[in-house]
């Protein structure tokens, strides 16, 4: 089975108009990253620093005023049709279709690339079977808690089986103990499937519970640090969240990330 | 999950009873009044009982008539449809036809009915001219702000997951403005039921329209009543269809 296309962002630059006034305004301004196949990476950032432009860019609904965003050799604007059934997203507020029951809106991205009927209901149903939700096929969004309404949108996201899932505060409305579970979940299915997770997220807590990778972005998605979670020590994760929370606010990289306070493990050389 | 409960369902809407009852006790009042009127002072022709509109009716005229005002609100339907989804894709289209729709829409219904006499030889293609022009606009204009009225959200979330244009108007669009097309006909429904009557007053030869104009040449209020009456039971029945199939579509609304 081949594994998700590697990720890689270079010299991204957004800019948007203003309709009101004309003015430009640069949403991402010269965004380098790279994401390797399988990484589970939280992007952190303050409200308006461009993490749901940098969102949109990877799902391709926006194209990059400058530079690129390659998914394996291929762009997910440009060759948008290419990526149907590869992303899969999950956002803030659930988004099911309120005219459709849970199985119905689970299988949708299926339907989307033209998977047979029977194939469609047994995989949907598979996966929300897997979200415990087996007992509510039936039942339309606006007779489900918030809780199970996002399970359904989890379900929906996976039910393709992405390359690339996209989560855009995924978490963040639901009350904390919903919120730990269904990011437990989350984790737990994305590492099943072999997909690269990317989530956007302001919550510190939920970014270094979920992530591989925390990705700090300052004003105009400036990469203020690339942290690798597994370089600190369980014991150092408030030390952690301080850093970034100085790093978030001073809009300037905190000194003490270069201590993580551990080295990373490297192989012997035979 | 402890901390998640299942929402109370909402139960399936049934027949509206209420107006059934409302109809039966406006008909016994009507059918109490005919035979009362001669003691109230009242002309016995202005409330004609059940029997005489009966006697009055001819079943043919309605059967005509409601045929012309069901094809010709589906060919509005699917042509102002049509026209909406594709002025809905097209930014530019829209900008060339809203003007023209709107224009059309400002036109009186007599006009379009002194222009089909003038335009058009055959009395059907008349008739049916009258009430496309007339409706198609209404389901266009309706259709088509209710698609600009889609959820910014529903639309992002369908895109991500990249559908064909096709699929994106099946899946999303459609489902989506089914609330506004219910609403569309329903109001469609009425127009239409005073255009055909309108439209049939001039050179047809059948239909309830017709069946007023000789009533009127005979001097018979009691037909001009048996087919008014006619015409608002068609206008009940036709609504109440389409409220019942609104209440089966819509069950997934709360």
């Amino acid at each position: 089975m081949s594994g998700p296309p590697p990720i890689e962002v270079r010299g991204l630059r957004k800019v948007f108009r203003q309709t009101t006034t004309g003015q430009s305004v640069v949403a991402i301004d010269h965004l380098d990253l790279a994401i390797a196949p399988r990484e589970v990476v939280a992007i952190v950032g303050q409200t308006g620093c461009g993490k749901s432009t940098f969102f949109d860019l990877m799902i391709g609904l926006e194209a990059p005023s400058e530079g690129l965003i390659h998914i394996g050799d291929k762009s997910p604007h440009a060759d948008f049709d290419f990526f149907r059934g590869r992303i899969a997203t999950v956002f803030q507020q659930d988004r099911l279709l309120p005219w459709r029951s849970a199985l119905d809106n689970a299988r949708l991205p299926l339907e989307l690339i033209g998977l047979p009927e029977k194939e469609q209901r047994e995989r949907a149903l598979t996966w929300l079977k897997r979200l415990g939700l087996g007992q509510f096929t039936n039942a339309y969004p606006h007779e489900l808690s918030g809780g199970m309404r996002q399970r359904v949108a989890i379900a929906r996201a996976f039910a393709v089986e992405p390359d690339i899932l996209l989560a855009d505060e995924a978490f963040g409305h639901l009350d904390e103990v919903t919120a730990a579970e269904l990011r437990e979940t989350f984790l737990e299915l994305a590492r099943e499937c072999g997909s690269t997770a990317i989530l956007i997220t302001h919550q510190l807590e939920e970014a270094i519970s979920v992530g591989d990778r925390i990705v700090v972005f300052g004003q105009s998605a400036k990469l203020l640090a690339d942290i690798h979670v597994a370089h600190w020590p369980k014991s150092k994760y408030k030390l952690l969240r301080e850093v970034i929370q100085s790093t978030l606010q001073s809009n300037h990289p905190d000194p003490r990330l270069k201590d993580p306070g551990t080295k990373p493990k490297r192989k012997k050389k035979r | 999950m402890p901390h998640e409960e299942l929402r109370e369902s909402v139960p399936v809407l049934t027949f509206p009873r209420q107006t059934l009852v409302s109809l039966l006790v406006f008909a016994v009042a009507w059918e109490a009044l005919s035979h009362l009127a001669p003691y109230l002072g009242i002309p016995p022709f202005a409330i004609p009982s059940f029997a005489r509109i009966a006697r009055s009716l001819t079943p043919i005229d309605v059967a005509v008539t409601l045929a012309r005002v069901i094809a010709a609100l589906l060919v509005s339907f699917v042509l102002g449809l049509a026209l909406a989804m594709a002025m809905y894709r097209s930014s530019s289209l829209d900008k060339y036809l809203h003007p023209m729709i709107r224009l059309l829409m400002a036109v009186p219904v007599v006009s379009w009915i002194l222009f089909a006499v003038l335009w058009f030889p055959g009395v059907e293609f008349r008739i049916g001219f009258v009430l496309v022009v007339v409706c198609g606009p209404v389901f266009l204009i309706d259709t088509l702000d209710a698609m600009h009225g889609v959820p910014r959200e529903l639309r992002h979330m369908m895109q991500s997951f990249r559908p064909t244009t096709w699929q994106y108007f099946l899946k999303l669009m459609l489902p989506a403005i089914v609330p506004t097309i219910f609403t569309s006909w329903k109001v469609n429904i009425s127009l239409a039921i005073r255009v055909v009557t309108i439209a049939e007053l001039v050179g047809a030869v059948t239909g309830i329209g017709h069946q007023l104009s000789v009533a009127q040449e005979l001097f018979s209020v009691a037909d001009v009543f048996a087919w008014t009456l006619v015409l608002v039971a068609l206008l009940f029945l036709l609504e109440a269809m389409v409220a019942r199939a609104e209440a089966r579509v819509l069950r997934w609304r709360a």
